[in-house]
């Protein structure tokens, strides 16, 4: 009842299974073969097969066939030198320092500014203030935000400063450390992506 | 033998470069510079991102030398190279890509005799023919495919030039020559 088909016939399909199963698995391994990465029983079951199925063994030529071709890939000639040339002398980076404690002093002095202005401080220590506050500005000031100080100071100064406030232009200075802030922080971005340009693209 | 002088010698000058002398990297440089170009080049496809990319990489090997172990120079190279090599890939995918300055690729000649201008047209359609299908394979293929039947490392060197296992490394190289395979079937049947 179960021996329907021919017993024959039964092995044939059962064997025709197998190689194809075997076909499948060893796939990967032709690539390797031609390398002579495979153990030695691996490269056994590898010609095993070849010999007796004429799809690996074409798929194995093929593979040969691509490799030879890739070894005929010439190595060009190089179109200039790649060595790298002495660095000049490095000024930037030790600019670039000063520029961000110049930058974070200066943020700094605003946050202090505007908390004090906001919680009415002046009014009450207007002279300790100042003194602390032309200290720091003394410091900030080389590293390059001078120029741009003086004028903001003086645009604003009639319009926004209330008479009955304070004596000293609270709003004023506000608005002059806004202007050194934005300055040094973006002379600051600007050298930094120089420099990281720079790098890059070093040549000889 | 003189292979062994040749290491010894590397030794020394990587040596000093990790001291800070450039004129010994720079030697370094000119040992290997031609094979980091050409690894660039069929990585990248053509010869404007290739020079960026491969003076970038022995800038970054000299500034990061210091952190390069005993081993396989060579290898090391190769592995900053790659990594440059990816990165501007993904730059490369961001921007549409020019093939105006890809450089053809002209196979070598299996003999020397001057070639007829048929053999000459064939061998030039068939160099374009496997740049395109470089270009086709994934990266991580590409590059263990340059690698070894380019630059012809071995296993072990690719596996290290890739920070990958030996057997990614076969798998790699076993699926992209499949792929290109696919893509070269007309010539493959040629070239038998
Ligand atoms: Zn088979």
């Amino acid at each position: 009842m179960w021996n329907f088909f021919p017993r024959d016939f039964v092995c044939i399909y059962r064997e025709m299974f197998k190689r194809k199963r075997e076909c499948k698995k060893l796939k990967g391994m032709l690539s390797p073969y031609i390398d002579e990465q495979l153990s030695p029983s691996e490269v056994k079951r590898v010609e095993r097969h070849i010999e007796e199925c004429a799809v690996c063994r074409r798929e194995l030529e093929s593979l040969r066939a691509v490799v030879s071709l890739l070894h005929r890939v010439p190595m060009v000639a190089l179109p200039r030198s790649f060595t790298i040339a002495a660095r000049a002398p490095r000024r930037r980076p030790v600019a670039l320092g000063a520029l961000r404690v110049a930058t974070a002093v200066a943020v700094l002095l605003l946050a202090f500014v505007f908390t004090s202005d906001a919680l009415h401080l002046f009014e009450a220590g207007r002279v300790e203030d100042r003194s602390t506050l032309q200290g720091y500005t003394a410091t900030s000031t080389p590293a390059g935000g001078e120029t741009f100080e003086a004028p903001d100071a003086s645009d604003v100064q009639p319009e926004t400063i209330d008479a009955s406030e304070s004596t000293w232009p609270v709003r004023s200075v506000e608005l002059a450390l806004i202007g050194v802030v934005v300055v040094l922080g973006g002379t600051t971005v600007i050298l930094w992506q120089k420099r990281r340009r720079g790098e890059g693209l070093k040549r000889p | 033998m003189s292979d062994r002088i040749c290491k010894m010698e590397e030794n020394k000058l990587i040596e000093r470069s990790k001291q800070g002398d450039l004129d010994c990297f720079n030697q370094l440089v000119e040992m290997y510079q031609r094979q980091v170009y050409n690894l660039c080049l069929r990585m990248l496809g053509n010869t404007h991102d290739a020079e960026d990319v491969t003076q970038g990489a022995f800038i970054s090997a000299y500034k990061g030398i210091g952190r390069f172990k005993e081993g396989n120079f060579r290898a090391w190279l190769f592995r900053i190279a790659a990594n440059a090599c990816r990165d501007q890939l993904r730059l490369l995918r961001r921007r549409p890509a020019s093939s105006l300055d890809a450089l053809p690729l002209d196979l070598e000649l299996e003999d020397r005799r001057a070639p007829s201008p048929e053999e000459y047209a064939i061998n030039q359609e068939l160099g374009e023919h496997i740049r395109h299908a470089l270009a086709g394979l994934p990266a991580d293929q590409r590059m263990a495919v340059i690698l070894r039947d380019i630059m012809e490392l071995d296993y072990e060197e690719i596996a290290q030039a890739t920070a990958s296992s030996i057997g990614t490394v076969k798998s790699r190289i076993s699926r992209g020559r499949a792929r290109l395979r696919a893509h070269l079937k007309q010539y493959v049947e040629l070239f038998p």
